[in-house]
């Protein structure tokens, strides 16, 4: 209970200091830290925290996901202990906990870990797109180029060989040896900066010669991505009911309810 | 992902297959060595070489030949695979040595690959998925103007068919995006920072410093003067007018200078349009003063101290003057000009 007092007592003080982070969990978030206490190592650590230093660690950590979604990439666990957590490391699951309730509750995003081998963390909007909803200020044409990738490997069944995206894009005006006046080299594009985004997976195809490679969705497109929307975006543009492509209404529907729940981590 | 354990073991396996372990260790060796091989059972032709050696290239053509025809042994319409399988089969028959059976795994692992795609086509065709047609609608989707074909074939060659319009991508992502739960990203509403480093900028600053560092001292002089010349020649020649004007108002302060009269130089029409520019500034300036006689023409008349404050501020009147070298000739005849009333200014002085 002193400790609950000092820690709401704490928060005050840094809300002015920071803004951003700690102003966005509400009262009662410090009732639900302490009723759950996920170790005894985590509890040790935040004994010994000087006051609203966990709330200035979880703006810290808040800011950090924000800065770095910009570029679209996965944000690793290793990266946000070397550079913010510091030596307040034991602290982690708590700050990770709370960082996700405020990207919830003040930003609406959903903080997802997309690996759990690497601990691997991902931004997505945890309100659905609408077609009533005003446009958001930009639209990124590279939208368009993984709807037509990930549809591709989609209605592929999961996997498509390069040579069939190369030439379906080929057909949309984009030659991977030339620069491309929307989107530069689109080779790099794919296989690196999309994979590395975790858009896409770029596989070599095993006992190929010579060497080949093939497309399928990478985890961020599996959270991001909803299968029955690409669907019926497809059914659209072949003016064709979704349903008569049996196979994959089936698998987008089953996995949609699937998905596993972003949870914010845990350890 | 099975494919792949398989064929790492498959020419172990395959090789020594049981029946002829001791051929495995010499399998890689020369032909010769065979001959010296005391683990045999088989029969002279096994140990012929050039036996060997065709039955091995055979097995090298036939993977190559499937390697080549790829697409064709796709094609659900032919039973060349088959084909093919059937024709190692036969060729298996006389298969003896390691290296061979080596061959004939390497051709599985081909054949197997091609089973994959070919059942992989099998789901796809289950829902008649073309992507050629795909793309055909993406290009639809976009906008694509088919009409416009021969323009774009001469600039881009044999591919292009039809004109694409520039916002084409941003048009399929901004429908492709209700696919997306994309997080908006974040950023700083004034700009205050920004994550990529200006770089150029300070490069061509300090390339730029180096060379004009000497121009520099000569330019701010120079440049100055320029300006200065410049705005002078207008002060000075407002000032010439006013000059003029106020001498002609001596000469007679009772009757009216006609304002035409005083700015048109019937020599030459940019002088007039020139003069009617610089008196304007008198008016504005409140150092003289417009205003129509008994016959309603216009007239100009200098200021002086305190009649020029009273006049600054009580009227407020703008007018523009318009002419055109027509007008500008009929008011040379209507008020039978001769003479300009402001001498141009560089005849006296150049």
């Amino acid at each position: 209970m002193a400790q609950r007092k000092r820690l709401s007592g704490a928060q005050t003080s840094s809300q002015a200091k920071r803004p951003s982070g700690s102003q966005a969990a509400p009262e009662d978030e410090d009732d639900q830290t302490f009723t759950l206490p996920s170790s005894s190592q985590v509890l040790r650590g935040m004994e010994s925290l000087a006051p609203g230093q966990l709330e200035q660690k979880t703006a810290e950590v808040v800011q950090y996901f924000l800065v770095k979604d910009q570029k679209k990439f996965a944000i690793r666990r290793a990266d946000i202990v070397k550079h913010v957590l510091k030596e307040q490391r034991n602290i982690y699951p708590e700050v990770m906990r709370r960082a996700a309730a405020t990207f919830q509750q003040v930003f609406g995003l959903k903080l997802v870990e997309i690996e759990q081998k690497n601990h691997l963390y991902i931004l997505i909007n945890s309100l659905e797109p609408s077609a009533a909803a005003p446009p958001s200020s930009s639209t990124n044409p590279k939208t368009g180029l993984l709807f037509v990738v990930l549809g591709l490997i989609f209605m592929k069944g999961g996997v498509a060989r390069e040579n069939v995206v190369w030439s379906t894009l080929k057909k949309l005006r984009i030659d991977p040896r030339e620069k491309h006046e929307e989107f530069g080299d689109v080779r790099k594009l794919l296989t690196e900066e999309f994979v590395r985004q975790r858009y896409l997976e770029y596989i070599r195809i095993p006992h190929t010669d010579p060497v080949e490679f093939e497309f399928g969705w990478g985890q961020r497109a599996e959270y991001e991505v909803s299968k029955p929307r690409i669907l019926s975006f497809m059914g659209e543009l072949h003016q064709q009911d979704p349903q008569t492509w049996s196979q994959q209404y089936r698998e987008a529907h089953s996995s949609s309810s699937s998905t596993p729940s972003p949870s914010p981590s845990q350890r | 992902m099975n494919r792949s354990r398989g064929e790492e073991e498959a020419p172990r396996q395959n090789g020594s297959a049981g029946r002829k372990k001791g051929e495995q260790q010499h399998s890689e060796d020369d032909e010769a060595v065979h001959h010296f091989d005391p683990a045999d059972d088989m029969q002279d032709d096994d140990n012929d070489p050039s036996r060997r050696r065709e039955i091995r290239s055979k097995y090298r053509d036939l993977i190559s030949s499937v390697q080549q025809n790829r697409e064709d042994m796709l094609n659900p319409t032919n039973n060349k695979l088959t084909e093919v399988l059937e024709e190692a089969n036969k060729l298996f028959k006389d298969v003896r040595q390691a290296r061979e059976a080596a061959l004939d795994a390497q051709l599985l692992v081909v054949a197997s690959d091609l089973g994959k795609e070919k059942a992989s086509q099998m789901f796809s065709e289950g829902a008649s998925f073309d992507p050629s047609a795909f793309a055909e609608h993406v290009l639809s989707f976009m906008g694509l103007n088919r009409l416009e074909v021969e323009e774009e074939e001469q600039q881009n060659g044999e591919t292009a068919e039809g004109y694409l319009p520039p916002d084409a991508w941003h048009r399929l992502a901004s429908r492709a995006q209700l696919c997306f739960r994309t997080a908006p990203s974040f950023h700083y509403m004034m700009g205050s920072f920004y994550a990529e480093p200006p770089p150029p900028k300070q490069r061509t600053e300090r390339q730029r410093k180096a060379p004009t560092k000497e121009a520099q001292r000569i330019m701010p002089t120079q440049l100055k003067k320029m300006e200065e010349s410049h705005q002078e020649a207008t002060e000075k020649e407002v000032e010439r007018i006013l000059g003029y004007l106020k001498s002609y108002y001596q000469d007679d302060p009772t009757s009216d200078i006609s304002y035409y009269e005083f700015v048109i130089d019937p020599k030459s029409f940019s002088r007039t349009v020139e003069n009617i520019f610089h008196t304007s500034f008198l008016i504005r300036d409140g150092l003289a003063r417009l205003y129509l006689d008994a016959d309603k023409l216009p007239c100009i008349v200098p200021l002086e101290g305190e009649e020029n404050e009273a006049g600054g501020s009580a009227a407020c009147n703008q007018c523009i003057i318009s002419i055109s070298p027509k007008t500008w000739r009929e008011l040379i005849d209507a008020f039978e000009i001769t003479d300009t009333m402001i001498q141009p200014p560089n005849a006296p002085t150049e």
